[in-house]
């Protein structure tokens, strides 16, 4: 599918290049840096944690390379401290207190409401934080168009008994993918989703026979979906992740885990973004030169403002 | 000394990026780049935001919020330029340090084992002993009834009016000992075989029918309840509760995982059967017990006898499980509760007066119809 695309994309281009993204990280080296952190947080009381998670970002980023570049995050500890006690004073106590009244159905309704919020602001504020060639990626998408976007997407699935997820999915990832810029150019999407409802009933039929196993093969198919019908100009995603692979990679990992009591997940982290950016490629022209820092990138907080609930911070 | 080195610019307006040379000065650096223009940037001016690691690429910074930026392979590069301006260069990270660095990280890994040990072990539990006595009544109910809510299902339950009768008669007699108790007890009956019992905050207590069952007279049903009564009495689950809830908070504030906070209070409800007491507040609960059921009247005898049955039968469970569960603990419990009982005197026992054969089945016959 990735081939056929590819011809029918770069027919009107000059070459079909393909540019493969790739991953440095070294499990040992974050394994340091979390160990480091892990003391910093004990001996501060749990608040230099947001300064580590920035150390980890940081690195996990710089090990990522496209073209030649890594990319790199510019966040500070500072402001998902901030950002952190924004979301427990607005979203945290008002949710505590609501359980704690026994208001338990309002207080799932509450989760409910506050899901589209924390999807577009996390993507908001990490995209802003995040660069190639230090040119700013973005997410220009509304928080309230997303609301109504996921309203109409759980009330489909509803209506469907479920059948009808994949398109709900595919809406989602179609927003967040066609809102998102990188400098001062766009990301496209094409997906349609009905596609995937064929495959998503199969899975559901094969999940008790299989133990549930077969879900390592849809996800790798969704994924594969997603990559394949983003575009950044003339190029095209392409991603090869298999379900094969994807469930040798998460046995490997879960041996890991159980053999070392935990302490294997430095390592874990690195083998899943290897694999992931290792199996992802850009293919079709792409005019460098012709991408410009976008100045609009620089109010990102500022869009805090535009409502109550629009809350600068990160739930990743 | 190599002072020129080979890098890429990146004017942060453009993601071109144009090759350059880099010299190192005294008081800065001088970057050449292939299309001949040439930018001085003083040491001061730069910020390093990554390379501090081997391998990595050295990336320098200079300017506000979208800087320009300078990009090196070789960290040779930093390694010179310490020698070079060895005054100005502190801002930059320097790799003959990375020995140093290694060798703190790994008293820091130990350190931080040492001590996450240490605070599970004591340092929670002490915080939560000394924090559930200002716990007030009211918020162990509504912990106790989320509790019930996780559960207990409605339809689980038995409700039979002849079973229900023999349980609040007897609880009744146990709870008229302690006629100043903030609590008001419910007993749930709950219909699961499991050889259990348990007991939440704020009054409520379960047993499980397999329980029941496992009963031989009414006696050892009424130390089972005045066991449970007791931990509720002396708020061992809302301590238990506390501790389970403060471990994770401060795992996911060390860990760096906030977003899950506000989903331990309810996690804590949920795994409450599977959380364990220690055995300093097991062998309180079960004195406390004894006593309890000395000054109700009813035969203290029962709840020996009936560890004796939960003993007997996990003796009779082959291979792994048999060594799981024939803990010494349960031997040792006999043991003490033995030497109590002929320590103390016991007030004239009344004993408790029901068709017990008849009453322990109540709740399986009625789940089968």
């Amino acid at each position: 599918m990735a081939m056929e695309l590819l011809t029918e994309s770069s027919g009107v281009l000059q070459s079909a290049e393909s540019r493969r993204f790739a991953f440095h990280g070294v499990g040992g080296t974050l394994f340091g840096i979390q160990i480091v952190n892990l003391f910093l947080s004990i001996v501060t009381l749990g608040i230099f944690s947001f300064w580590g998670r920035v150390k980890v970002r940081k690195y996990m980023m710089s090990q990522t390379e496209f073209e030649g570049d890594r990319f790199a995050y510019h966040g500070n500890g500072q402001e998902l401290l901030i950002g952190w006690l924004k979301a427990l004073v607005f979203v945290g106590v008002p949710l505590l207190i609501l359980t704690f009244l026994s208001a338990g159905a309002l207080a799932y309704l509450a989760v409910l409401a506050f899901m589209p919020i924390a999807v577009v602001s996390a993507r908001r504020y990490r995209l802003s934080r995040s660069s190639w060639r230090n040119i700013r990626f973005s997410f220009r998408g509304r928080v309230w168009d997303f609301a109504l976007l996921s309203v109409k997407g759980w009330f489909l699935s509803a209506v469907t008994f479920g059948i009808a997820y994949p398109v709900w999915q595919n809406w989602r990832q179609s927003y967040l993918v066609s809102h998102s810029h990188f400098g001062n150019q766009k990301f496209d999407y094409d997906g349609r989703g009905s596609e995937l409802i064929w495959n998503f009933l199969l899975h559901l039929l094969l999940t008790i026979p299989a133990l549930g196993i077969n879900w390592f093969w849809y996800w790798a198919r969704l994924q594969r979906y997603y990559w394949n019908h983003t575009r950044f100009g003339a190029a095209r995603f392409s991603s090869q992740v298999s379900g094969g692979g994807l469930f040798g990679l998460m046995f490997v990992n879960l041996l890991l885990l159980l053999v070392t009591l935990g302490l294997a997940w430095s390592w874990v982290q690195v083998r899943n973004a290897r694999y992931y950016l290792e199996h992802l490629t850009l293919d079709g022209a792409l005019d460098v030169a012709a991408i410009m820092q976008d100045a609009q990138t620089a109010s990102a907080t500022g869009e805090a403002l535009s409502g109550f609930f629009d809350l600068d911070f990160d739930l990743g | 000394m190599q002072l020129e080195w080979r890098g890429h610019y990146l004017d942060g307006k453009s993601a071109q990026r144009r090759g350059a040379v880099v010299q190192l000065q005294a008081s800065g650096l001088r970057i050449t780049l292939d299309d001949g223009a040439l930018l001085d940037w003083p040491y001061a001016e730069i910020k390093q935001t990554q390379g501090a690691y081997a391998g990595e690429q050295v990336r320098l910074e200079r300017g506000g919020e979208f800087a320009e930026a300078l990009l090196i392979q070789d960290s040779d590069f930093l390694a010179t330029l310490h020698r070079v301006a060895p005054n100005r260069a502190e801002r930059f990270h320097n790799p003959a340090d990375r020995p140093a660095r290694l060798r703190a990280t790994i008293v820091a890994g130990v350190v931080s084992i040492v001590a996450l040990i240490a605070l599970y072990l004591y340092g929670v539990p002490a915080l939560a002993t000394a924090v559930t006595p200002f716990v007030p009544v009211a918020w162990e109910e509504k912990l106790g009834a989320m509790v019930m809510d996780q559960m207990v299902q409605p339809e689980k339950q038995c409700n039979d009016p002849v079973l229900r009768k023999t349980i609040d008669e007897i609880v009744a007699k146990l709870t008229a000992t302690v006629p100043n108790s903030p609590y008001k007890f419910r007993v749930y009956l709950v219909n699961d075989p499991t050889v259990n019992a348990l007991a939440a905050p704020g009054g409520y207590i379960v047993i499980f029918r397999g329980l029941l069952e496992a009963t031989r007279r009414p006696e050892e049903l009424a130390g089972v309840l005045a066991h449970e009564l007791q931990h509720v009495l002396k708020r061992h689950s809302t301590k238990l509760i506390l501790q389970h809830v403060s471990t994770g908070v401060l795992m996911s504030a060390f860990f760096g995982d906030v977003s899950g906070l506000a989903s331990f209070g309810l996690e804590a409800a949920q795994t409450l059967a599977l959380l364990r007491y220690s055995r300093g507040h097991e062998s309180e609960a079960d004195a406390a017990g004894l006593k309890m059921l000395n000054a109700a009247g009813i035969d203290g005898s029962g709840i020996i006898s009936f560890f004796e049955i939960l003993q007997a039968k996990s003796g009779g469970e082959p291979g792994f499980l048999k060594y799981v569960s024939s803990h010494p603990d349960t031997q040792d419990r006999i043991a003490r509760l033995k030497s109590l009982a002929d320590q103390t005197e016991q007030a004239a026992a009344r004993p408790l007066r029901y068709d017990w054969a008849n009453v322990k089945k109540i709740c399986a016959a009625r789940s089968t119809r």
